[in-house]
């Protein structure tokens, strides 16, 4: 499904020839920063600069003008003002270029008439040259795998997630937060304005696309609502669609004579239209990237039966309780361990000072050693009564009884946990005064595909949100 | 603040609602006290008036509704009483007459209603009715189509759906009495780009059916 759609915007995430229009021999412009970006990332293709300043960049000669560019250009980048567009779009048009990428704002996203206007000429150009346009006003595409960049030279590791945004702004930190919590995307993009390519054509890519495996999304409105739903209804279908939607307050109520007409929000519509499209919403960014982690570490739905380890060494029932009542309030079952599981795990660390019901307090071990640590466990981890098991680990208070080679150890257990057996292994690590070592084992631990989060609500949350999705895709399906 | 071009009487709405297999509460006009009486002589009582007026939009708020007439002499009353109190509040309404129905047993009281939408078109609404809908704007909304799935499911979604299952001695509803209305209403209003709102409130919902007591159609 979708298929065409990977030949027509193949020029956007695996472009032979990018020219970046707006660099300068002799300033500092964002096109000049571009070309940078680009050639540190190790851009296969090829790339050339544009400006009027001619000259060279680097070893880079500088056209004047694009048409003058030598080979062929797929892809341009207009960092240029919005007063030269027009006649660039011409010069894309005898140049053949493909797809063009403004990064120029101020369009229609100012409010005004002549912004309007000339979003609607371009257009025009466009049609007319055979061109697509993305934005204008965004950032455009991210590709790690094609090493595209994204603003500032960013590149993280290439992986199955892909990403569509309507503000530049939440596609950077889409960025930036997936290489700080190992989240690895196949394709993203910021598509700004989308008077040409919006939401709907990407998504409709990334469905088709093999190398994406869930996408997340953040939108704010859109030029034509019945597309759209259409598009995700076929989206999700195929795979896990994860919708932040911005701006849910009402800017103004329309007055209504019906009793229906009162009571409808756009917020309310919108929720209603993810929902019956089969996406799953979600409503901040802490949100989103929690769920797209999940999805990437866990693929799919994997039951919401949690087995706690609510505390390694605090021997306290306090952090139990809270991480109990954080999980159950966010939907996941704290279902009591077997009999015959609490009886070993008795007899492996004493009934004083632990807690064995569900959530499981280990503390004991620290006076027994490691191995009677890992011990306990894989105990806990092998109970039937559990479909994932959540780790709270505190570094402030692990650091000073097990020092930093214990906390290595334990880590390292919990990565070969993960691997070795099939249920999900999940952290929690709080932050606190020992941040340089959090940030530590939180990086190794997500280098070793075991998730990391930093509360257990969201841990949780996210859980029970991926879970749903897959109970409601069964339930589809059985009834076909 | 009415346009009366647009505003369907609760008649008309009806005749309307009744073609499409959306089942209602038959309502006729009558022009006149006379006719009200015996209009509700072959109805049966109990029955209820109700202003019939293209401008007037909230009927209950100004006097313009009258429940529960066990007889002609209570229904004659009843109309006097509310073309003196309409024409009171409208002076300038146009009057048709009063509508005449029968007054339909309590049930578990629903509301379907749509609305349209600029980016996505029709939608359908869905709340249990009275005091849930007004304060409690216990409501689910659905893009027009609506599926079978997507009726079932903006069902089950209300906060008060254990009052749909029965609660302290009250009847239960048809939940596939008020999925099949709620997809008919779909089939109805995606017939119709003509109709801008609808509002289906009360519907009166029961262990074998569901029927609307009211209806307002808005048109473009």
């Amino acid at each position: 499904m979708f298929e065409e759609k990977l030949k027509e915007l193949e020029p956007v995430f695996y472009p032979k020839s990018i020219a970046v229009v707006g660099a300068s021999a002799t300033s500092i412009k964002a096109g000049s920063v571009w070309v940078r970006d680009l050639r540190s990332a190790g851009f296969p293709g090829v790339i050339y600069a544009v400006g009027s300043s001619g000259g060279r960049l680097g070893d880079l000669e500088v056209f004047p003008n694009l048409r003058l560019v030598p080979g062929e250009v797929e892809y341009v980048i207009v960092a240029i003002p919005r007063q030269s567009v027009l006649e660039l779009l011409d010069d894309c048009a005898t140049k053949n270029v493909k797809v063009v990428h403004f990064f120029t704002a101020g369009f229609s996203e100012i409010g005004t008439q002549q912004g309007r206007m000339l979003e609607e000429q371009m257009l025009e150009k466009a049609r007319w040259g055979n061109i697509r346009i993305v934005g204008p006003n965004c950032i455009g595409a991210y590709c790690p795998e094609h090493r595209i960049p994204f603003l500032t030279g960013i590149l993280g590791e290439s992986g199955p997630v892909g990403f569509v945004s309507q503000s530049g702004g939440i596609a950077t930190k889409l960025v930036t937060i997936g290489i700080a919590r190992h989240i690895n995307y196949s394709k993203g993009v910021s598509f700004g304005n989308g008077i040409d390519l919006d939401a709907s054509d990407f998504l409709q890519y990334l469905a088709a696309d093999p190398k994406t495996k869930v996408i997340g999304a953040y939108l704010e409105g859109t030029r034509d609502g019945t597309r759209l739903f259409n598009t995700m209804k076929e989206v999700a279908r195929v795979k896990p669609l994860v919708v932040w939607k911005g701006g849910r307050t009402e800017a103004g109520a329309q007055a209504a004579m019906s009793h229906t007409g009162s009571l409808v929000s756009s917020a309310a519509i919108w929720s209603a239209m993810l929902k019956q499209a089969g996406a799953i919403e979600v409503h901040s960014l802490e949100e989103l990237t929690d769920t797209l982690l999940i999805f990437q570490q866990l693929g799919h739905g994997r039951g919401t039966r949690a087995a706690i380890i609510g505390g390694l060494a605090d021997g306290g029932g306090g952090n139990s309780v809270a991480a109990g009542d954080a999980c159950m309030e966010n939907g996941l079952k704290v279902p009591p361990l077997s009999s015959e599981t609490r009886q070993e795990l008795v007899k492996l660390l004493g009934e004083v000072g632990s807690i064995f019901h569900n959530p499981v307090d280990v503390s004991q071990a620290q006076f027994r050693g490691l191995p009677t640590l890992f011990k306990a466990i894989d105990l806990v981890t092998r109970d039937t009564t559990s479909d994932i098991v959540l780790v709270q680990e505190d570094t402030d208070i692990l650091l000073p009884i097990y020092s930093r080679q214990g906390l290595e150890e334990i880590n390292e257990f919990f990565i070969e946990l993960g691997a070795r057996q099939n249920k999900p292994v999940i952290v929690v690590l709080p932050s606190g005064s020992a941040e340089p070592e959090r940030l530590q084992i939180e990086q190794k631990l997500l280098k070793g595909s075991i998730p990391v989060f930093c509360s257990m609500e969201r841990a949780a949350k996210a859980i029970y949100g991926v879970n749903q999705y897959s109970c409601w895709q069964e339930a589809k399906q059985g009834r076909l | 603040m009415v346009k009366s071009q647009n505003l369907l009487t609760e008649v008309e709405s009806k005749e309307l609602l009744k073609k499409a297999g959306i089942p209602i509460v038959e309502a006729k006009l009558a022009r006149s006290k006379k006719e009200a009486i015996s209009v509700s002589r072959e109805m049966g009582f109990p029955v209820v008036l109700k202003i019939s007026s293209p401008d007037v939009v909230h009927k209950s708020d100004s006097g313009g509704v009258r429940l529960g007439l066990a007889n002609a002499a209570q229904v004659g009353k009843a109309y006097s009483e509310i073309v003196s109190s309409i024409k009171k509040a409208y002076p300038d309404a146009q009057i048709e007459g009063v509508s005449v129905q029968p007054m339909a047993p309590p049930g578990v009281e629903v509301i379907v209603g749509m609305s349209k939408d600029p980016q996505f078109g029709p939608v359908l609404m869905f709340g249990l009715g009275g005091i849930l809908v007004e304060v409690l704007k216990d409501v689910s909304f659905r893009i027009v189509p609506v599926t079978e799935r997507d009726a079932r499911e903006m069902i089950k979604e209300i906060k008060g759906y254990p009052l749909l299952q029965g609660y302290r001695g009250q009847k239960p509803a048809s939940i596939p009495a008020l999925e099949k209305l709620i997809m008919n209403v779909s089939q109805f209003v995606e017939n119709n780009p003509q109709i801008k709102e609808l509002d289906l409130n009360p519907i009166f919902a029961y262990p074998d059916k569901a029927v609307a007591v009211d209806a307002r159609i808005i048109l473009e």
